[in-house]
């Protein structure tokens, strides 16, 4: 039997605003527990609510960069739950009339693109943390989170498998830091998704039952559980047993889905509309002003990249991949016409760096000023191709200047000819029988002479310069 | 209504009551809503929703920060407090 899986994700984007959705207090990461609470997020009676209008402002820049409907007028309502991390007793959130509505992103897996449809994005709270380990029979409970606003993205169930689910949660998440409006960082859970899952045998029109997978942060873990999911759905159906619908815990360490065994039949949110907020405008104008004010987006920078600077399609790919690497780019493109020399060391020896230890750009110590003024020294030929290799290195443990690297190493090119005439006399001189296997006819061991060369000088001779001084010397 | 109902908006809504008055909890709660579906005696599939009662829209605020550190007085009111932290009866297993 043949099985179809269908999957739909709600991504939940934690906004980079300074403050929360509803109240004027902090939202930095990280803070001593409960310090960043304000009346609001804590519930108080006899407080209102006031929505912050940057808020807003973000989830338009992601609508607009989807091609996405924005709703002008837009309403909360209030989903009813308890939970002590949620002191309201509700969640403030956009249920009738979200922000953003129906809209799309384009997903490339292994150089195939597909279109996946967006269903809508709305604003909403995130709840506060609770501690379940830390306290003998308590729960801790801390607010700083509380408030925080979020963009839940929730897409069209079009997605076919993990790979194509894990390359749309990509693709949001380079949009938004590409955006501006969240900082991307999954380990802080900035970024989070839940994820639906349902399989059908291919000829069935109707869709499976489907079992949700909660709060998943991080691009391993969505591949890793959908593929248990599915294997687990699949299996059960064929046995005959049926799927129930149900919230699921994604285990890393086994490596599982497992039911919650929440008492998902009362869980009814009773929504309705949020009788303290009225709704809010957004005016043509300031729809505009945030219009204008939209970056270059990836895809655009990948076709800009090829027709200004000629490089190839998979290259421009990886240089338009994230902010950071395009501005390692721009930068040393400055410094240099030659934007293939650029294209190469950033597509080769900084991916190279950068996947060897897993982390992006932002946390390496590479800043884009310090590169472009390697980039400038070797174009300028004050350092070889191989010296800048081990430049880069301690640029990668230091991070200090490409100067000061080049000039506390001694590490500058030898150019002057007579300088590497001297050294070449020389070695022609050592090394006699070799000179003369060259004059009968072995021309390989030019590359003798080349590297002996390079030895005497610890490399920091200009290769071209070498090949013509031992030409010259030996040739004629 | 039947039992099983009563019991579910009481749970939902974290409110116990005595099984002495469940009877009468019921017949309000019937009561409440015969009440309130005289409502659907009109039509109104050609009206848009009223989404506020008040014609007038939200002001926003700025995104800037105006709350202070309060932590302090906050965990003090609090039922059950640590130094850092509010504590309420362990929520899972």
């Amino acid at each position: 039997m043949t099985w179809e899986t269908v999957i739909g994700l709600e991504v939940h984007v934690q906004l980079s605003t300074k403050t929360k959705l509803f109240s004027g207090a902090s939202t930095t990461f990280g803070s001593e527990p409960n310090t960043q609470v304000d009346l609001i997020d804590l519930g108080l009676p006899g407080v209102l609510p006031v929505a912050n209008k940057e808020a807003f402002y973000k989830a338009i820049r992601f609508g607009l960069a989807t091609n996405a409907e924005i709703n002008q007028v837009s309403m909360f309502d209030r989903k009813n739950y308890f939970y002590p991390d949620l002191p309201k007793g509700y969640q403030i959130t956009q249920m009738e009339k979200p922000i953003v509505g129906t809209g799309s992103i384009l997903i490339n897996v292994d150089g195939a693109e597909k279109l996946i449809n967006i269903t809508r994005a709305h604003l909403e709270e995130d709840a506060g943390k609770s501690i379940h380990d830390l306290f003998d029979g308590e729960t801790g409970v801390d607010l700083n989170r509380a408030g925080t606003p979020l963009l839940e993205i929730v897409s069209e169930p079009e997605i076919s498998n993990a790979k194509e689910a894990v390359a749309y949660f990509k693709a949001i998440h380079q949009l938004v830091t590409f955006l501006d409006i969240c900082d991307g960082n999954m380990a802080q859970g900035s970024m989070r998704c839940d994820v639906n899952v349902s399989v059908k045998k291919i000829d069935d029109k109707a869709l499976g039952t489907r079992a949700e997978i909660k709060n998943i942060n991080s691009f391993k873990f969505i591949e890793r559980a959908i593929n248990f999911e599915v294997a687990r759905q699949i299996k059960r159906l064929e046995k005959g047993e049926s799927i129930i619908q149900e919230t699921r815990l994604y285990d890393s360490i086994k490596n599982e889905t497992r039911s919650m065994r929440s008492k998902e039949a009362a869980n009814d949110y009773r929504y309705f509309p949020e009788p303290d907020l009225l709704p809010v405008v957004i005016s043509d104008k300031e729809l505009e002003e945030i219009r204008i004010t939209l970056p270059e987006l990836p895809k655009q920078k990948e076709i800009r990249f090829i027709e200004e600077h000629s490089l190839e399609e998979s290259e421009a790919k990886i240089l338009a991949s994230s902010k950071a690497m395009a501005n390692l780019f721009e930068d040393a493109s400055t410094k240099t016409k030659d934007s293939n020399l650029i294209a190469k060391w950033l597509v080769g020896d900084v991916s190279a760096l950068l996947n060897k230890e897993n982390i992006s750009i932002e946390e390496s110590n590479l800043s884009s000023v310090n590169f472009a003024k390697l980039i400038e020294r070797i174009s300028d030929k004050t350092i070889s191709g191989k010296i800048a290799k081990s430049v880069l290195e301690e640029i990668w443990v230091s991070g200090n200047d490409v100067d000061l690297i080049i000039q506390e190493k001694g590490l500058v090119q030898i150019q002057d000819e007579s300088i590497l005439e001297d050294i070449a006399k020389k070695i022609i001189e050592d090394n006699p029988d070799q000179v003369n296997a060259y004059k009968g006819g072995k021309e390989k061991l030019f590359g003798f002479f080349v590297g002996q060369v390079m030895k005497e000088t610890q490399g920091k001779a200009n290769p071209q310069g070498v090949n013509e001084v031992l030409k010259k010397l030996l040739d004629t | 209504m039947d039992k099983e109902t009563v019991a579910t908006i009481s749970y939902l809504s974290r409110l116990a009551f005595d099984k002495q008055n469940e009877e009468k909890i019921t017949r309000d709660l019937e009561n409440i809503i015969k009440f309130v579906d005289q409502l659907d005696s009109i039509d109104t599939s050609d009206i848009e929703p009223l989404k506020s009662p008040l014609e007038k829209t939200a002001k926003t605020r700025e995104d800037k920060i105006s709350a202070q550190n309060r932590k302090e007085q906050f965990l003090k009111n609090a039922p059950d407090a640590n130094d850092d932290y509010f504590l309420v009866p362990r929520v899972v297993e």
